[in-house]
């Protein structure tokens, strides 16, 4: 029993990384119904650079991202008006794929030259910190992790409910075409959502880099995890993506704990092909748009 | 004989002469000029840290030798190319070495991953393989004449000192009960296999035995599962990285065993404190096939050139350095003994005979397959020191180990 509150704990905490990497993907489905497989680079891209501002400047992982935050924002945007825009709108889901993945291998290729393969972890003082309470032991840098998550994520809730840009992107996941009509440049909006996207999986990687070793080909399985979670929330949901991030993050470590280490990142297929079989619009998603 | 058949027979005939011809020319080799020797070795991908320590012992080496009239009067010049880490580079780089750049010698890279393959190369073309670095037994399995892995055991035996210890102390000191994470991996889970089957017919009962994929980024639900039975002791199978994320989510757990080993990871002197935090080092067991200050033949002098070229202190240096001087120590040996450098002179003469060398004196069975020991190495007061057997030990080994942060 111990042991398995334990792996909740853990558990928990992990989920909450997941669900602030997931986060980015959801909406770029939304807004763009982009696919956008260079997620799980552009976290590891944030890693890296939140290591390299740790390492050789001394800025913590969570002040570094005040920085890493807009500079990957305007990376996005420029990623978007570059690959995406040009592609047409009746082929957009197939070939944002194909982009994107280029994109990724394009992002794995640079940072394998600037970084070698090695794994690194931004490991600070108090990486290694614990507070036990009631005889359970939680990591200093989960809980930081965890809640720079959710502060992450509050702030890009807010940004869609109460400012014009999330007034428009959430007319644009809508319905596009009356956003137009209503005066919304809903090309403008896909650009701001997609450099909204990428700005999440920066500060994902950043608090990612904390808790995971990681190097350039990490994002593979980074990928494959994410796009599971996306699926059991219910593509383009972001209230869905957070839920079945905590759930998968659950399930991995009390899978870990009690049955089996090796076959723990298994379970993230487990659930999506039953989810597939079973509920193919995900927990939360809807058949047709505006889920966000 | 039909006409096909005498056709076929020609073909045959000519491809064999072409591949006598192309056999002649790589081994006719100039006897005069510098002696060239092709190395490949990991300067960049997943080894790339061993891989530029390998680099540094053979650069001293032939810094040495050139500095004090040469290998029987020739200049030595190392010709060292990058594999990226990646065994079929590595196969490349030594048939280039070999075919077009007519190198005198070769000497091994790093790891028996490449090991393997890159030694199979040179014993197509008759090149002696005197290696540093590939000591697991995949390495053994393919039963190279030519090869001979310069240090004193092989990988598999790495924890036989460590159990050698326990076996010496009080049995009211020993551990009863231990557990084993490993790492997938054919050189670090064989040695946690090998020392669960000594340490369990000493009475070590088996409470926890895991052996995790490579891609395993992280180490806390492995270890919450195997602090969960309370072992007294830990043994892990490991390479670098895991080995620095069980430390971690030992510390974090705040769970101390009595006994900590780590095959791999833990005797790097200067990467482990980097990465697990220098309070948190003290009383972790790894093996190592050499130490700074072992009695052995020529050890201080290649301390001494070590320090001079690259600076920092004698605990500091990297192992993969003297393993990689070792083997051109033992080039020099041979050298001495018989004038030659020929190939198939090496291969003879190490196949008899010890051999004395800063990794201590060698001898090989027919597939180069040392026949001694490692050393077991522990951290104290922040120092990797060796510390069994008696007669090389520096301190005294913790038992218990100290708390984290101690």
């Amino acid at each position: 029993m111990h042991l398995f509150v334990q792996a909740c704990i853990l558990g928990l905490l992990t989920g909450g990384v997941y669900a602030l990497m997931a986060s980015g993907l959801a909406l770029g489905f939304g807004v763009m119904r982009v696919i956008n497989v260079a997620q799980g680079a552009l976290i590891i891209l944030g890693a890296y650079l939140s290591y390299t501002l740790y390492t050789d400047l001394g800025l913590d992982p969570f002040v570094g991202l005040l920085l890493i935050t807009p500079a990957m924002f305007l990376l996005g945007v420029a990623l978007q008006l570059v690959f995406l825009r040009p592609l047409r709108d009746e082929e957009r889901e197939e070939l944002s794929l194909l982009v994107t993945w280029a994109i990724a291998l394009g992002i794995e290729g640079l940072l394998s030259v600037a970084y070698q393969t090695t794994y690194r972890t931004t490991i600070t003082s108090y990486a290694n910190r614990s507070w036990t309470v009631f005889g359970y032991y939680v990591s200093v840098a989960r809980v930081y992790a965890f809640i720079a998550s959710f502060v992450v994520l509050g702030l890009l809730f807010a940004i869609l409910r109460t400012t014009k840009l999330g007034r428009a992107i959430r007319a644009t996941v809508q319905n596009p075409t009356a956003a137009r009509l209503l005066g919304v440049d809903t090309r403008m909006v896909s650009a701001l959502g997609f450099g909204l996207s990428v700005a999440t999986a920066s500060a994902a990687g950043a608090v990612y880099g904390l808790v995971f070793s990681f190097n350039p080909g990490s994002h593979y399985d980074l990928i494959s995890r994410l796009l599971s979670i996306i699926v059991l929330g219910g593509l383009g949901s972001l209230g869905g993506a957070v839920v079945a991030a905590l759930f998968m993050g659950l399930a991995e470590s009390v899978f870990a704990a009690e049955i089996s280490p090796t076959w723990s990142g298994f379970t993230f297929f487990i659930v999506l092909i039953a989810m597939l079989v079973v509920r193919p619009q995900g927990l939360f998603g809807a058949r047709v748009r505006g889920a966000i | 004989m039909g006409k096909r058949t005498k056709g076929l027979l020609a073909a045959v005939a000519a491809l064999a002469v072409a591949s006598a011809v192309v056999a002649a020319t790589a081994s006719s080799r100039p006897t005069a000029g510098p002696i060239k020797i092709g190395i490949s070795l990991s300067l960049s991908g997943d080894f790339s840290d061993p891989g530029k320590a390998v680099k540094r012992g053979y650069d001293l080496w032939a810094a040495y030798v050139n500095a004090h009239g040469g290998l029987l009067g020739r200049q030595v010049q190392l010709k060292i190319v990058d594999d990226a880490s990646n065994p079929n580079q590595a196969v490349t780089n030594y048939q280039n070495l070999i075919t077009r750049d007519h190198v005198d010698l070769v000497f091994g890279p790093f790891s028996s991953l490449l090991t393997g393959p890159a030694a199979t190369v040179a014993n197509r073309y008759h090149y002696a393989f005197l290696e540093p670095a590939g000591g697991g037994p995949a390495v053994f399995a393919l039963k190279l004449h030519n090869l001979f892995f310069v240090q004193p055991a092989p990988v598999v035996k790495c924890g036989d000192s460590f159990v050698a210890y326990l076996k010496s102390l009080p049995a009211s000191q020993r551990p009863k009960t231990a557990a084993y994470p490993s790492l997938d991996d054919p050189f670090s889970s064989p040695i946690a296999d090998a020392m669960q089957s000594q340490l369990q017919k000493m009475g070590v009962k088996t409470v926890y035995r895991h052996i995790y994929p490579a891609e395993t980024t992280d180490m806390t639900p492995i270890i919450a599962s195997a602090i969960a039975k309370k072992p007294d002791m830990i043994v892990a199978g490991t390479q670098s990285q895991d080995a620095y994320g069980q430390v971690n989510a030992l510390v974090q757990a705040n769970y101390s065993p009595k006994f900590l080993f780590f095959a791999n990871g833990a005797n790097s002197p200067t990467e482990f404190p980097s990465k697990v935090g220098k309070n948190n080092v003290n009383g972790i067991f790894s093996c190592s096939d050499w130490t700074p200050a072992a009695p052995t033949n020529g050890n201080k002098l290649f301390v001494a050139q070590y320090l001079k070229k690259y600076g920092g202190n004698q605990f500091d240096i990297d192992n993969n350095s003297s393993e990689a001087w070792a083997v051109g120590q033992l080039l020099q040996l041979v050298a001495k003994k018989t004038g030659s450098i020929d190939n198939q002179t090496i291969i003879n003469t190490l196949h008899s005979g010890t051999w004395s060398t800063i990794e201590g004196n060698l001898s090989w069975n027919q597939y180069g397959q040392p026949s001694g020991n490692d050393l077991l190495v522990e951290w104290v007061n922040g120092r990797l020191l060796p510390v069994y057997p008696k007669s090389f030990a520096l301190a005294k080994p913790f038992s218990p180990k100290p708390a984290w942060g101690k």
